[in-house]
């Protein structure tokens, strides 16, 4: 489903050169959860924009159900951002001058969908997230759970095959994370959307399917987690 | 899209207060500038109804108040000017001609009708010839004039107009306020002496005829003189006529240097509003494309966001473009609501067409120069890269 081959990312400013991702190879299968693990600055966030076209390697392979994304425009990366990935991230990312509807309505707005269908959507996501009852409030109406489930409805309305998600349980206690956790773990198997998550938090990383731990830009492990936990 | 704008600037609506009404008021004061321009310049294009090149006008006063010698002195000195060869024709006449800074108006009434402002020209037969007057109804005045009850006037269009509407108005008699009674004998076609950049006004001819009770000393003497005729002419023209009016002061200029003084009334205001409007603007656009650079600069996270959503470079550009559009149509439509109120209720009695030309201009011109600031913030906003973007937060 997505392909990565020795993926190097390297930041330049004036004075300093960090290499975020060294040589990375990564492939992601359909319908896996697969959890990233690793120190802070290692490069979960580098990796994961990166899968999620949202930014480009230095060098190396990237390819989308098996078609390289290297040579496509703007437009091509556009559509593939809008149908095949859903994004969800630590500070949810919600526009506060929006509803909670119209956030969720999001990315529909970059399709050719009509406004009724585009709210009908929304309002399936929010349904799955258990927000049905609070359509209308603005985010900072919100606890933080509530808005990190925003967030993925959002995520969910654009009826994504995959969700990127970086660390989203990451500013929530441990009992909205894991409504945030449930959530997730009900989509991948009910709905056999693939997941891929990055967190600092073992527990949630040993729900999942696959666990990658990452450290100072390499992939240091790469294992099953049922093989784990036996 | 476009709903999305809406609703987006309406829940903004406290930040993008100051942006709406500065367009708002950009948009007044552009319409207030370009209707008076505009008013000015539709004047500009209508005749004036004579011509002046080669016509001089000669300013004569008398300084004493020796009624009967300077009246006699009068007719020797205008014979003298007619005697001229350079001089092909010469008219004395009240001292509001054309373009000059005086005027003389009062009030007539045609029948039981509404008294009716015009101004009063005071001129004698050779003024038609002096200014090239052309008449599009009955005639101009001759020596039949003489002997009439009533005396003769000759209307121009305009007060035609606002006397008698469409009828006929040539043999109906008028009267002043000082219950003169006059017949109208003719109508020329235009007469705007004011200025090129004012409205036609009504006016009417009135006869002098030096040779029945004529009791005033006429202070504005105007010849036409042939062409190529100069300076060494009108030196050797004002010593001798000074030597015929001894004592009187004598001053001669033409019409086209009366012409352009007065012109520079009207020009020199215009250019000074145009001054400060154009510098007005040149802010609100440093300002408008300020507050657009820092708005999209708070936005880079919802930017990040939107191209993470599936946001071409192109929709965010379009977006922003857009957002901008919308909350200038807001402050146009504001401003609308006030600047219809002036063709509506017909303030300042210009013609409606004008102010909607005005209100015209100034819409484009809003429009324009906020599309412009909103370009280039806009053209930046969407090269911010969305993981980039994202991060800061
Ligand atoms: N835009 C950037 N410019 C320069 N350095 C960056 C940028 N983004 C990330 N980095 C650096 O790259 C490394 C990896 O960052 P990141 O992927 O955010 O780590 P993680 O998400 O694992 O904490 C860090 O050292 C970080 O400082
Ligand atoms: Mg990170």
């Amino acid at each position: 489903m997505i392909q990565l081959q020795d993926i190097e990312k390297v930041y330049r400013t004036k004075t300093i050169e960090t290499v975020a991702l060294n040589r990375v190879n990564l492939l992601v299968e359909r319908g896996e959860f697969v959890s990233i693990m690793g120190p802070s600055g290692c490069g979960k966030s580098t990796l994961l924009n990166i899968m999620g076209l949202l930014d480009e390697p230095t060098s190396g392979y990237v390819a989308i159900d098996g078609k390289p994304v290297k040579t496509h425009s703007d437009r091509q990366l556009a559509k593939l951002r809008n149908e095949k990935i859903g994004f969800v991230f630590q500070s949810y990312h919600l526009i506060h001058d929006l509803s909670v509807v119209d956030n969720v309505e999001l990315p529909l707005l970059y399709r050719p969908v009509s406004a009724g269908e585009r709210r009908k959507s929304a309002l399936e996501a929010l349904e799955k997230v258990g927000l049905s009852t609070r359509t209308k409030h603005f985010p900072s109406q919100l606890s933080g759970g509530q808005r990190q489930r925003v967030a993925i409805a959002r995520a969910l309305a654009g009826n994504p095959e995959i969700i990127l998600a970086d660390e989203p349980t990451g500013n929530l206690d441990s009992v909205m994370g894991n409504e945030i956790m449930d959530i997730l773990l009900r989509l991948n198997q009910e709905e056999g959307t693939t997941i891929v998550m990055v967190t600092h938090d073992e527990h949630m990383a040993l729900k999942t399917n696959r666990l990658i731990r990452f450290f100072d830009g390499q992939q240091v492990a790469d294992s099953m987690v049922i093989e784990a936990q036996i | 899209m476009i709903r999305h704008l809406f609703k987006l600037i309406w829940n903004r609506k406290k930040s993008n207060f100051l942006l709406i009404s500065e367009i708002f008021f950009s948009f007044l004061v552009l319409f207030g500038v370009l209707s008076f321009a505009l008013y000015n310049y539709h004047n500009y294009r209508q005749p004036l109804g004579f011509t002046h090149d080669n016509v001089w006008q000669v300013w004569i006063n008398p300084n004493t108040d020796s009624t009967a010698q300077n009246l006699a002195v009068q007719e020797q000195l205008l014979q003298r000017v007619r005697s001229f060869p350079e001089v092909a024709h010469a008219s004395l006449a009240s001292s509001n001609t054309p373009f000059s800074f005086n005027t003389m108006n009062g009030d007539l009434t045609y029948e039981k009708g509404k008294e009716v402002e015009t101004h009063n020209f005071e001129v004698q037969d050779e003024f038609k010839d002096v200014l090239g007057l052309q008449l599009s109804q009955g005639r101009w005045f001759g020596p039949q004039d003489n002997s009439s009850l009533h005396p003769a006037i000759v209307i121009n269009q305009k007060l035609k107009g606002d006397l008698f509407g469409s009828e006929d108005p040539l043999g109906k008699k008028v009267s002043a306020n000082d219950s003169t009674h006059y017949t109208v004998i003719g109508v020329v076609n235009h007469f705007r002496p004011a200025s090129e950049y004012a409205a036609e006004e009504g006016a009417f001819f009135g006869r002098i005829n030096l040779s029945k009770d004529n009791k005033y000393v006429w202070t504005g003497l105007l010849i036409k003189v042939k062409p190529g005729t100069g300076v060494a002419f009108e030196e050797k023209m004002v010593k001798e006529i000074s030597a015929i009016a001894k004592g009187w002061s004598i001053e001669v200029t033409t019409l086209e240097k009366m012409r352009q003084s007065k012109a520079k009334m009207t020009l020199v205001p215009l250019v000074a509003m145009a001054v400060v409007c154009g510098f007005l603007v040149f802010n609100v656009a440093l300002g408008l494309f300020g507050v657009l650079w820092y708005n999209i600069n708070k936005r880079t996270s919802e930017i990040g966001l939107r191209r993470a959503m599936g946001a071409t470079t192109r929709q965010i550009r379009t977006q922003f473009v857009g957002e901008v559009l919308v909350m200038a149509t807001f402050g146009l439509l504001l401003g609308l609501l006030l600047a219809v109120q002036f063709p509506l209720l017909q303030v300042f009695q210009l013609s409606p067409a004008i102010y909607w030309q005005g209100i015209g201009t100034a819409a484009v011109l809003i429009f324009l120069l906020v599309a412009l600031c909103a370009l280039y913030p806009s053209q930046q906003a969407s090269r911010i890269q969305p993981a980039v973007a994202l991060h800061e937060e």
